[in-house]
């Protein structure tokens, strides 16, 4: 070791607080580098693997049904790859509790071989097509297997057509298209124990919801050079007169877009948060170089006056910023590591994805170590270069006093007249030292801000719930129903004992034209009398179905470019019976958090379908205490598909915001250690400039307690001026936030609560008061005559 | 006349810790201080004159000994009391003067006077270290014996009874020096304040009512000096 690298070593060793703080900003940023973009690079390449090697297409067309043979038809259209026909319906299951839930059967062709969007085992077997016995083997998605404690050789019965049909698992697999299994877009969240993926062989799935050697789904994947609009055209015109339902991109696709949509998430956390901590550490590195520089002017002018070169003595405070960086970047390379397993297993547990999802990824870790050195040496450098002005005679004299100078505030004579001492001090050290004070105060707003927006995301979810489960929707059951049926045949719910009131809806799936544009949408119709449901308007006013037009879903709206009292056509796409076109005027907008769907009168949908009174599901109040009773009820009726408990619902949804909590500890955990190392290092700084002053001030006869509170007057200022400037910041943060993620699917509010805001100021002064209990410890152990013997 | 004792040293010792070694800084050192004289303690460098100075200004505990300031032993109660001690009895002027730089002259006096109950008027104070009319300077904008002047005006403001200076005219020239030794004479004739002065410049103690000469921690020889001269009258 040479003699400087020593110097610089020893003076960490007796620094040691000062250098850990400054690491511990360095550590900050990359943990959460290291960690996020592990997670997201991890997430990105197993999505990219997986949907390469599964082939997972590229378009979607749904349709009513159409012989097999389409198929080869389309495989000729000029652009297209490769093409898979299968069937995919959704049916209901009855489970041994007799409650029910949803099977999404899906065909596969056996051999799967290269097939679109194939699927991979990750327990048992798959599938073999029996043509014997009236057995049908599924393989199931491992969530639903899960959820609902299902085993090899179990079996499960499925309603079709009004009749009970068994299937036997015998595995389960993932598919590129069911990575993250939601229903619809009108779910907040997966229900595994609601919902699940039955994949079955394609002759069996045909035979058994009687359609033989029919398909009414379509894949694609495009040639590379393929014009896409064209093909997508060509493939409709085809499909037409099958009955075609919906044509959509992978984009679209329900479980690509929420893992797009989590990737979006973790990309906006990879770039913005790792960036604050490391601009920060740049800045407490530099701030620290600097008074180094500063209280070692004699020995650096003896140094030149020895011989040493310019550039050896910056490299010699470089070494400084440098060794901060490096130990900050190994502590933060080996938390982040951790932490990328947690989130890699958290991953894990809300996506289906295959088990090669990797813990960490070394290419964060090397970028991390660069990105701390280069900023090491930015900061390093920037400060070091004050070193060339230091005329070797000159510096060997000691430094002229500090020049005590006027602060802003004197401007302002009735209230400095009104200061004490203590106070007319801290301000003008304050203003002596603006660039440390800046710095300082900007790690202080940027930690406020980070509490803010962790506290935040409890605010959202609790409003969101509040809106969404409780004032949204106040029934306690939903029912849907297996087809369309008349309204009065739900009196026979009504009758059922606990049932306080009923009201029915129609679920109805449409495609909104308005112009050379369209959209599908779910049009959801009630009646007149419509208490169990709230609806409110795009300024967040309640507002009521009119009895004619139609209140359609703000995100819609937005994607028409329709404005109220516009007209659209409206085109039914019911599965079963025929198309019907109508114009509707659009009456309003209606805002929804989550999910989407538009509003229509219950008498006006059954017009546009040309029926009277049909309806696809009901709502339903029960007696308090009546719940599980009546659910389990009306699972027995015939013809019910589903029925969801609004218990259920918010119990499902409370049972993911566990996972959450643990993501805003360690925010929490981040904002107060950047505020603690930041407020930490000042003070001591602060302190060890002082020290002639605070000697002084002792030996006159104030206490360590007034001396301390002299200091601490300096935090109060910071605390004050963090917590003013940082809380609008967080707010600003948090909208910022929210923009970047808001998708198609869900629309987060910035709505925070003034817990949120008195949570974030007290964390912080608190941590502000720790740092400063930690840093004038100092103040104690003062030798005074020491501290006053050398010439200033 | 029988003196009244303002404060008592009894067999003062300070032991310094210096790693391997230790130090005897002061040893089994006694002397009474009467109240109201001054005294002018003479030693050579190292010869503990800045440690007994420490010790009776109440920023040092001896090893072992007593330190008796009126009828209390300050030397028993910790930090506490000495702190009091301090900002109550005690006023120091030291040889670099150790102003705040962020306060300006008025303001350094000000901070000492808002830490006793009954300071002396802050405006005659200025006015009699001769300094009214710069009091809003900062100490970087004076001279060093302006700065002398503001460091003994912030140490009487508190009216204390007991002013330690330590090597109060060390870093100022001939001239500047010889008016501050007069503004400490005035002072001490005038409130009655007792004065101690800690010098290695010999001619000084002929201004002193008695005098301390100290050798390698010991007090070797106090003298009674029956007819002291006015600072006017020094020469160095």
């Amino acid at each position: 070791m040479g003699i400087l690298s020593k110097k610089i070593w020893r003076y960490i060793v007796r620094n040691l607080g000062q250098f850990l703080a400054a690491a511990a900003v360095v550590m900050g940023g990359i943990l959460v580098y290291v960690s996020m973009s592990s997670a997201y690079y991890n997430l990105g390449e197993a999505r990219a693997d997986f949907y390469r090697e599964n082939h997972f297409s590229d378009y979607y067309f749904q349709f009513v049904k159409a012989p097999d043979g389409v198929i080869k038809q389309i495989e000729g259209v000029d652009g297209v790859k490769q093409v898979s026909g299968r069937i995919q319906r959704d049916l209901p299951v009855i489970k041994d509790n007799n409650e029910r839930a949803t099977a999404r059967i899906v065909s596969y062709n056996l051999p799967m071989a290269d097939d679109l969007n194939k699927i991979t085992i990750v327990q048992g077997r798959l599938f073999e097509e029996i043509k014997s016995s009236g057995l049908t083997e599924v393989v199931l998605d491992p969530k639903y297997l899960q959820a609902n404690n299902l085993g090899w050789g179990d079996e499960i019965t499925v309603i079709v057509e009004g009749k009970e049909v068994f299937f036997t698992v015998v595995g389960s697999a993932i598919g590129p298209e069911f990575i993250y299994t939601m229903k619809d877009n009108a779910d907040i969240l997966p229900d595994p124990q609601k919902f699940g993926i039955f994949m079955v062989e394609k002759h069996q799935a045909q035979q058994l919801l009687n359609m033989p050697d029919q398909i009414n789904q379509i894949l694609i994947a495009f040639d590379p050079e393929a014009d896409q609009t064209a093909v997508v055209n060509t493939i409709k015109e085809i499909l037409k007169p099958y009955g075609l339902l919906a044509s959509y991109p992978r984009s679209d696709q329900l479980s690509d877009a929420m893992l797009e949509a989590e990737l979006d998430q973790l990309r906006a956390v990879t770039t913005v948060l790792p960036l604050i901590f490391l601009a920060i550490a740049a800045a407490i590195q530099f701030v620290i170089l600097r008074r180094m520089i500063k209280t070692q002017r004699p020995q650096i002018g003896l140094m030149k006056g020895t011989g040493y070169h310019n550039y050896q003595i910056m490299i010699h405070y470089l070494y400084y910023a440098v060794a901060v960086s490096m130990a900050g970047a190994l502590a933060g390379i080996l938390l982040g590591i951790r932490l990328a397993f947690y989130f890699t297993d958290l991953y894990a547990t809300y996506f289906n994805l295959p088990v090669y999802l990797k813990g960490f990824n070394v290419q964060a870790v090397i970028s991390g170590l660069v990105m701390c050195l280069v900023i090491g040496c930015i900061a390093g450098l920037t400060a070091s270069v004050g070193v060339i002005k230091i005329q070797p005679a000159q510096a060997m004299r000691p430094e002229p006093p500090a020049i005590g100078g006027k602060s802003l505030l004197e401007y302002w004579p009735w209230l400095w007249k009104r200061l004490t001492a203590g106070w007319k001090m801290t301000m003008r050290n304050i203003n002596r030292n603006r660039g440390r004070f800046a710095v300082t105060l900007l790690g202080i707003i940027f930690s406020v801000a980070l509490l803010v927006i962790s506290f935040f995301v409890y605010d959202a979810v609790d409003y969101m719930m509040q809106k969404f489960f409780y004032e949204g929707q106040t029934y306690d059951i939903s029912v849907r129903f297996g087809s369309l049926i008349a309204e009065k045949e739900i009196l026979t719910i009504n009758h059922v004992e606990g049932v306080q009131k009923v009201e029915p809806f129609l679920e109805l799936p449409v495609r909104i034209h308005c112009g050379n544009r369209s959209e599908d949408e779910l049009l959801l119709a009630y009646g007149p009398d419509l208490t169990m449901k709230k609806l409110e308007d795009d300024s967040g006013q309640p507002i009521l179905i009119p009895d004619n037009g139609i209140l359609l879903n703000e995100r819609t709206a937005r994607k028409l470019n329709v404005k109220q009292g516009e007209q659209v056509e409206i085109e039914t796409l019911l599965p079963t019976g025929p198309v019907h076109w109508e114009a509707v005027v659009i009456a309003g907008q209606v805002r929804q958090m989550v999910g989407s769907g538009s509003y229509i009168d219950l008498q006006q949908a059954n017009r546009l379908l040309q029926e009277r009174n049909l309806i696809s599901g009901a709502m339903i109040k029960v007696d308090p205490g009546t719940s599980s009773q009546v659910e389990m009820e009306i699972n027995g009726m015939l013809g019910v598909a589903s029925v969801l408990s609004h218990q259920k619902e918010i119990a499902n949804f409370k049972s993911y915001l566990g996972t959450m909590n643990f993501s805003i500890a360690i925010m929490v955990l981040f904002a107060a250690a950047l505020g603690f190392a930041i407020v930490y290092n000042a003070s001591v700084m602060n302190l060890a400039e002082r020290d002639r002053e605070i000697g002084c001030m002792r030996v006159i006869g104030f206490s360590v307690k007034e001396v301390s509170g002299l200091l601490a007057k300096e935090n109060i200022v910071h605390s004050i001026l963090g917590v003013a400037l940082g809380l609008p910041f967080g707010r600003y943060l948090a909208q910022a936030y929210m923009q970047s993620i808001t998708t198609d699917l869900y629309t987060l509010p910035v709505i925070i609560y003034p817990r949120t805001y008195f949570l974030a100021a007290f964390g912080t002064i608190l941590f502000i008061f720790l740092a400063h209990k930690f840093s004038v410890r100092g103040v104690k152990k003062l030798d005074l005559a020491e501290a006053l013997k050398s010439p200033e | 006349m029988e003196r009244k004792v303002l404060m008592r040293l009894d067999r003062v010792t300070k032991t310094y810790d210096m790693g391997e070694i230790k130090v005897e800084a002061l040893k089994e050192t006694s002397l009474d201080i009467f109240d109201g004289e001054m005294l002018v303690i003479l030693g050579p460098s190292g010869s503990g004159k800045s440690t007994l100075l420490n010790i009776m200004g109440g920023m040092d505990s001896p090893t072992s000994g007593l330190v008796i300031f009126g009828d209390k032993n300050i030397t028993a109660g910790g930090e506490d009391v000495l702190t009091q001690y301090r900002r109550n009895q005690v006023g120091f002027v030291f040889q670099f003067y150790n102003l705040i730089p962020d306060l300006t002259a008025r303001e350094n006096v000000e901070l000492a006077s808002e830490l006793v109950k009954n300071p002396l008027p802050i405006d005659d104070i200025l006015k009699e270290v001769g300094l009214n009319e710069r009091m809003d300077h900062f100490p970087s904008q004076m001279s060093g014996g302006e700065q002398q002047r503001i460091s003994i005006a912030r140490a009487v403001i508190k009216n204390p009874r007991l002013l330690l200076c330590d090597e109060p005219t060390g870093a100022l020239d001939y001239e500047t020096g010889k008016l501050i030794l007069a503004l400490l004479k005035k002072i001490n004739q005038e409130t009655g304040c007792t004065v101690i002065l800690i010098t290695h410049n010999i001619a000084i103690g002929a201004m002193g009512d008695r005098v301390a000469r100290m050798r390698s921690g010991h007090i070797v020889e106090i003298t009674e000096n029956l007819n002291p001269i006015s600072p006017e009258g020094i020469e160095w």
